[in-house]
């Protein structure tokens, strides 16, 4: 359990003056993800929004070694890493201990990089990959991505006569990385600031690869106030949308059970994104996302009781 | 209008019916558009999980026969090579735009024609070449997009439009003709169902090496073919010029300024602008050397296209370079400066 005092001892993890929009909440995770360590740490990230804004050369709020490559490899890079940390081990050059973490938005993560986090996990690198999910390419401006919820609007997924928004549900990325058999999967939400660091103890506790699926409300493409920020992240936890749970060697445990579960359109109708979903006409399109997530939420319920 | 939704315009008035579009800045804009006005068209957009998908899925839209088409920036462009060779190989029409931007690696978004090379020189691997077009205005984004795609099904080639930051995101007057002229042959090679007829094959592999020798010299053919046809190019002040400006897309605008302000301090400066990047005015540019003009070439590069303006002349007239890296763009003066000294 992380306690508040002792995680304020640590300092800021992440140098101010970096370039994200006010109200973002990747800041957030990033510094609650950092604080949860205790050995030095080699961090990673794919391009983006977290990327593009923290390490503008000469600049860097990062106080870790970091490096970077491109868009759709930062599991393969940090597996390079951490390849070359493994020699110099067993060359007998190194022998302190060092954890390695990489980041990536859900484009990096769900869509360009899947095939390089697929590899990263299955040969079983000592590492923790973190996908925070804001669930479109917002860096390149609010595209959608396999992470993008259905009927959400996006710059490529317009609201039309025809068609309104994005027409797939989005991709259980989560589900897919439990079906690689690592030692640890989670889904976490920054508002749970005490579950997130936890998990990421846990993660880096284990020895081999783990997953944490972050979900990081934007203000920008998902269009609320910045002060919001956590309250979207606690509403997406609150409506079983985004539920918060881990899978360690195969056993699955939910961290969150919502004692009344937020109607889903309570999260949806403040962010603009969805505002067509409310209009006369499209009762239907609410009730199936709705549907949706209470069908998730009951197969995940399942899930856990079966052990 | 944008450059970028010029582009877009073109292409659906082109009858591009299937595009496969993946977000990097300085294109999103042909993505997002194309999301608007492909459905409107009749036609497919897809946004694709990468750029690797995103040609290869103009891969198969193209072997069905139908005018297909992908965009990107740098570094996307880079991750299509691959799958460009595959189509220049198996000898597929299809047009991609390349906005280019800073490099190498993640570079910046800044406009540069660093591009040059990859784009002219094939690429990816193998003995292939794209059609080159290189648009200086938005009104080029559009027309240049529309023969882009004529002299890909001309050629059954993939074509290039190597555009730029600048020239992507600009905005301009644009005139839309009612109806653009759409040159779209028979595709008796096209695989779109064999019933009445023997089977297609489309395919890039032949491992007997006669075969492939033939296909090869099949594929050169068609390069000279285009080398003798499909030139194009623009020239202002060249006729009593002693110093001639060459240079492409944005770079030319400004070049143009450049020239007007040289003469203006008294020195005879014309201006060369390739239109074709591949096939390159090679030709009339040796004219022009064996008619005594000096040359300075000015990119957004460390040097590519000088290159090939050293190859035309070979020799015959000087050739020099003046280049700004890195997302710097040389002002007219800048340019100026350099002509008279």
């Amino acid at each position: 359990m992380a306690n508040l005092k002792e995680l304020s001892k640590k300092g800021k993890t992440l140098a101010s003056g970096h370039r994200a929009c006010a109200g973002c909440t990747f800041p957030i995770i990033l510094r609650q993800v950092l604080a949860a360590a205790d050995t030095p740490l080699v961090c990673g990230s794919a391009t983006g929004c977290m990327e593009v804004t923290t390490t503008i050369f000469p600049y860097t709020s990062w106080k870790t070694p970091f490096i970077h490559s491109a868009f759709e490899n930062a599991a393969a890079t940090i597996s390079g890493v951490e390849a070359a940390y493994s020699s110099l081990t067993r060359q007998g050059k190194y022998d302190k201990e060092v954890k390695f973490i990489t980041f990536g938005g859900d484009g990096g993560t769900y869509d360009i990089g899947l095939q390089s986090l697929s590899g990263a996990m299955e040969r079983g690198h000592n590492m923790l990959y973190v996908c925070y999910n804001n669930e479109a390419y917002m860096n390149t401006g609010i595209q959608r991505s396999s992470a993008t919820p259905k009927g959400a609007e996006t710059t490529t997924t317009p609201i039309g006569k025809a068609r309104q928004g994005k027409q797939q549900y989005k991709k259980d990325l989560t589900a897919i990385m439990v079906a690689h058999n690592i030692p640890y999967v989670a889904q976490a939400a920054p508002s749970h600031w005490n579950d997130l660091i936890t998990k990421v103890q846990k993660a880096l506790a284990v020895d081999g690869p783990a997953f944490i699926n972050v979900l990081m409300p934007c203000r920008l493409g998902w269009s609320f106030q910045p002060q919001y920020g956590m309250q979207m992240a606690r509403d997406a936890v609150n409506s079983c949308y985004w539920p918060l749970y881990e899978v360690e060697n195969g056993v699955y445990k939910i961290n969150s059970k919502p004692k009344e579960k937020l109607p889903i359109a309570e999260f949806l109708k403040k962010q603009t994104k969805f505002r067509h979903m409310f209009k006369p006409g499209n009762e239907d399109k609410l009730a199936d996302l709705q549907a949706e997530v209470d069908r998730r939420w009951e197969a995940l319920l399942k899930r856990e009781a079966m052990g | 209008m944008k450059g970028n939704e010029a582009l877009v315009r073109g292409a659906i008035a082109a009858e591009c019916r299937a595009f496969f579009g993946y977000p990097i800045t300085p294109q999103n804009e042909v993505p997002e558009y194309m999301s608007q006005y492909m459905p409107d068209a009749g036609g497919v957009f897809i946004q694709a999980e990468s750029e690797v998908a995103a040609i290869n899925m103009v891969y198969g839209a193209a072997s069905a026969g139908i005018r297909a088409m992908t965009s990107s920036s740098s570094p996307g462009v880079s991750l299509k090579m691959e799958g460009l060779s595959y189509i220049a190989g198996a000898q597929l029409p299809c047009v991609v735009a390349n906005v280019q931007r800073g490099g190498p690696g993640l570079g910046n978004i800044a406009p540069a024609q660093g591009d040059y090379f990859q784009a002219v020189k094939g690429g990816g691997h193998g003995d292939y070449r794209l059609l080159v077009l290189a648009p200086w205005s938005v009104q080029e984004m559009h027309d240049l997009t529309v023969l882009a795609f004529n002299l890909a099904d001309k050629y059954r080639n993939p074509a290039m439009i190597l555009s730029d930051a600048i020239i992507g995101q600009m905005l301009e007057a644009v005139e839309l003709p009612d109806k653009v002229e759409n040159c779209i042959p028979q595709k008796p090679w096209a695989a779109n169902g064999a019933k009445g007829r023997g089977r297609n094959y489309i395919t890039s592999l032949y491992i007997a090496p006669e075969t492939l020798e033939r296909i090869n010299l099949d594929i050169q053919a068609k390069y000279r073919q285009a080398r003798k046809h499909e030139v194009r190019y623009q020239e202002f002040m060249v006729d009593d010029a002693d110093i001639v400006l060459v240079a492409y897309g944005c770079m030319a605008r400004i070049c143009r300024t450049a020239m007007k302000l040289s003469r203006e301090k008294g020195c005879k400066v014309g201006l060369f602008r390739p239109i074709s990047l591949f096939p390159f005015p090679s030709e009339r540019l040796a004219e022009l050397a064996a008619a005594g003009k000096r040359f300075m070439v000015v990119e957004l590069s460390a040097g590519q296209m000088v290159e090939d303006v050293r190859l035309s002349v070979n020799g015959a007239a000087e050739v020099d370079f003046y280049g700004r890296l890195g997302g710097i763009v040389p002002s007219p003066v800048e340019i100026m400066e350099q002509v008279v000294r």
